[in-house]
């Protein structure tokens, strides 16, 4: 499985170096259906490569450093959530066989706010951070309380998406407003005590997502940084020679290591029991820790880079507000630190 | 002159004044705007501050608008901050840059030249920047070659800010190769008009554009338009460069004070001012805000006692930045995912616009420009702290 792992991961960065940064939509999504990057994590039994979350992680990393516009993300979190619902075959079959083959099924980036009416079984309120959603023919969601989740057809009445502008402009967000949606009309994943613990693995799977696109994008900008600070000649020296400026990347290197080694670690952790709260408390330090470091890392290369930083043509910019995004994507409405610090004091 | 009773009618006349001139929703007029509205809004509100005299309060005494003492100027600027009125940013290098450097170490003649110019409105530039001469402001290479009566320029400068409107440039050229780097440098009065100048706008992260590259080809100067003698220009551009980083923060700081209500109007707009880490580091950067004014404002009195040692200003200005960063950053933390979603192009932000993120990363022209963070660190450790400076000779050896 490892060696796969790598085979991917090189592909992966191949490809990447070839689509430029910011990596395009257009150019990358039909290609990465191509190479069959979605199948990565989809078990075997379901006609998969059987990489797991790990697999996922490794070219989320990938795409991270590559500035994707490609709504995989959320893409891999659809899928995951078809090939682990209650449906029957061959109806879950043929939805991943349509999801693994260009049909996008995208989900938002935070925690949407929608509720059920009770009886009338019913469903309104709002997803915001819903990623590519003009691209997509379905959306994962759920209810607030995490009582149903659902494929949601974007093509029905009462559905209504409307594009958000973002600083990031290596993603492109939406709002989805959902008005008295009949759950009978949708696709149900799972319901009640199944429907939270679907939720659980979810949030899981996409705080690990987040960390290992933050990952990428912070080792990419960090060695941009060095490569800058390297071949940048100031003084009569390269900028690299200067003390001050080599503490500055060390750092940023330490940090970083710390992050993915945590990431690493708490990929190894919970591969197998995606669904458990310890899990999720896993994912929460690993979402928290990499974003933050990818800011921290971002916020630095700015001021490293000078003049040059401040300017549009140079990608340092869209690191940051890439960076900028992911550290309030996910739960980070809770705040992380927070969920991580009730869990020790067993005050949640 | 500073009786509690004239600073206290002082304050009420341009607190009156202000009421009844700041143009109302300014801001939002420079959402999306265009060129023209921008500079026609900047000087609009540039003639009326000039006429109420509150344009140049830090001019010295005999010029119209200065001659104000510490504390008066102080007023000025807190009520204009307070107030929320639009910065002068089209005519900052104008106001500051270029007049410090003309009341410094120009000649009576170019006093009276340009200061009056500038006060009917000129705008300048300065360019000192190239693009191999950033922090190592000294190796540059833009050449003035004297030819009789004239200085003949090529080359190019960068980063420029507002050189695309600006009608002179204050320009830092080499007129002699051989020396040392400091010694070659010239300080010319450029006029923006002249044959062979042009000016690229460069696109900058926030979608705004600026600042420019200027690129000269045989355009002449008067020898009439030089500060200082030739290669002299180092000294003279280290009194425009003091003037940035000491004088105009200042103003600054007070501006920065006067926006802490944003902070609060977030915390109510977000709902967490019951939340207690949000008010630590609120309390915490208070602190530090007034420090920063406090600091700035010692700064001037040294100045003007004529006590300033090296160093005083480079303190003045890596305590604005540091401060400014925490912030900005303060607020783009607790605006949540709202502060991501981009409102729309604004032209001439500030850092004080109460759009988080844009403010965030304006921020960062006072941490590169003038003289970068790690530039006055160096400064501060190495004049004000006498530590031992980086060696000038080095030897580059592959890492072990
Ligand atoms: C918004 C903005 C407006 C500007 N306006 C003007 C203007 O109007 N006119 C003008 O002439 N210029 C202007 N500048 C240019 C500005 O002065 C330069 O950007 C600045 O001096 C830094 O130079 P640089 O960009 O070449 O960066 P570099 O000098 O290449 O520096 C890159 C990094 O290396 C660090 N570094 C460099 N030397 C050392 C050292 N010895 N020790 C430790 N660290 C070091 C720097 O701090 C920085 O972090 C502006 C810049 C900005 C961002």
């Amino acid at each position: 499985m490892t060696d796969y792992l790598g085979e991917l991961r090189d592909s992966a960065r191949q490809v990447l170096a070839g689509t430029g940064t910011p990596a395009s939509e257009d150019k990358l999504w039909p290609l990465l259906v191509e190479l069959g990057w979605l199948l990565a994590p989809v078990p075997e039994h379901l006609g998969g490569l059987g990489l797991g979350i790990e697999g996922a992680c490794s070219l989320h990393t990938e795409l991270g450093g590559g500035l994707s516009q490609a709504a995989y993300l959320p893409a891999t979190l659809c899928l995951d959530a078809v090939c682990h619902s209650d449906l029957p075959e061959p109806e879950r079959a043929a939805w991943v066989e349509r999801l693994c083959s260009g049909e996008l099924g995208t989900a938002p980036l935070t925690d949407p706010a929608l509720t059920l009416a009770s009886g009338a079984g019913a469903l309104s309120g709002l997803a915001a951070t819903v990623q590519s959603a003009d691209r997509a023919s379905h959306v994962l969601l759920w209810t607030a309380d995490h009582d149903c989740l659902l494929l949601l057809a974007l093509d029905q009445p009462g559905v209504q998406i409307t594009s958000r502008a973002t600083w990031d402009v290596t993603r492109r967000l939406f709002d989805l407003r959902v008005d008295n949606a009949a759950l009978a009309e949708q696709l149900v994943l799972a319901r009640g005590d199944a429907a939270r613990a679907a939720v659980r693995r979810l949030h899981t799977l996409r705080d690990l997502s987040l960390a290992a696109d933050a990952i990428g994008g912070a080792a990419a900008l960090l060695a941009l940084t060095l490569e800058h600070l390297a071949t940048r000649r100031q003084f009569g020296r390269p900028l690299a020679l200067f003390q001050a400026l080599k503490h500055r990347c060390a750092d940023l290197k330490t940090r970083l290591a710390g992050a993915e080694a945590l990431l690493q670690d708490s990929l190894a952790a919970i591969s197998t029991e995606a669904g458990d709260a310890g899990a999720l408390h896993t994912a929460h330090k690993a979402k928290y820790l990499a974003c933050a470091t990818f800011l921290n890392v971002a916020e630095e290369s700015l001021q490293l880079h000078g003049g040059i930083g401040m300017a549009d043509e140079h990608p340092c910019h869209l690191f940051l507000k890439r960076a900028m995004l992911n550290e309030h994507l996910g739960s980070a409405e809770q705040g992380y630190e927070i969920a991580i610090a009730d869990h020790f004091l067993g005050t949640a | 002159m500073d009786s509690e009773e004239n600073i206290r009618s002082l304050r009420m006349a341009v607190r009156a004044w202000l009421r009844e001139n700041v143009p109302a929703g300014w801001r939002e007029a420079m959402t999306g705007t265009d060129q023209a509205s921008f500079v026609s809004a900047q000087r609009d509100w540039f003639a009326k501050l000039s006429e109420a005299g509150y344009a140049t309060p830090h001019w010295p005494e005999g010029w119209p608008g200065g001659g104000r003492s510490l504390v008066e100027q102080k007023v000025i600027f807190e009520e204009v901050a307070r107030a929320d009125a639009p910065r002068l940013i089209l005519f900052f290098v104008a106001l500051y840059h270029a007049a410090c450097t003309l009341l410094e170490c120009g000649t009576a003649e170019q006093r009276e030249r340009y200061l009056p110019g500038i006060l009917a409105g000129e705008i300048w530039c300065q360019g000192f920047s190239e693009p191999n001469a950033g922090s190592d402001l000294a190796s540059l290479k833009t050449r003035a070659e004297r030819r009789g009566d004239h200085y003949v320029i090529n080359g190019q400068k960068t980063w420029s800010t507002m050189a695309q409107y600006a009608d002179r440039c204050l320009l830092l050229a080499r007129s002699d190769r051989s020396g040392p780097p400091q010694a070659g440098l010239t300080y010319l009065l450029l006029d923006m008009k002249s044959k062979g100048v042009s000016v690229r706008p460069i696109s900058q992260i926030t979608g705004d554009d600026e600042f420019a590259e200027i690129f000269f080809d045989d355009v002449e100067v008067p020898v009439t338009d030089r500060v200082g003698e030739e290669g002299n220009g180092w000294a003279v551009a280290q009194a425009t460069l003091a003037s940035e980083r000491g004088l105009t923060l200042v103003e600054l700081s007070q501006r920065m004070r006067y926006s802490l209500p944003l902070l609060r109007d977030l915390m109510r707009a977000r709902r967490c001012e019951g939340d207690s880490a949000a008010r630590r580091d609120l309390g915490a950067l208070i602190a530090r805000v007034d420090a920063t004014c406090a600091l700035a404002d010692q700064y001037l009195l040294k100045r003007i006692s004529g006590t300033e040692v090296a160093g005083d200003a480079s303190m003045v200005k890596l305590h604005y930045s540091r401060t400014l960063r925490e912030f900005v950053s303060l607020g783009r933390r607790l605006s949540g995912l709202q502060g991501q979603y981009d409102p729309g192009f604004m032209r001439g932000a500030t850092q004080e616009t109460g759009n988080w993120t844009l403010d965030f990363m304006n921020s960062y022209n006072w941490s590169i420009a003038g003289g970068s963070d790690e530039i006055q660190r160096n400064i501060i450790a190495e004049r004000l702290l006498g530590m031992a400076r980086e060696p000038k000779n080095w030897q580059l050896e592959s890492p072990a």
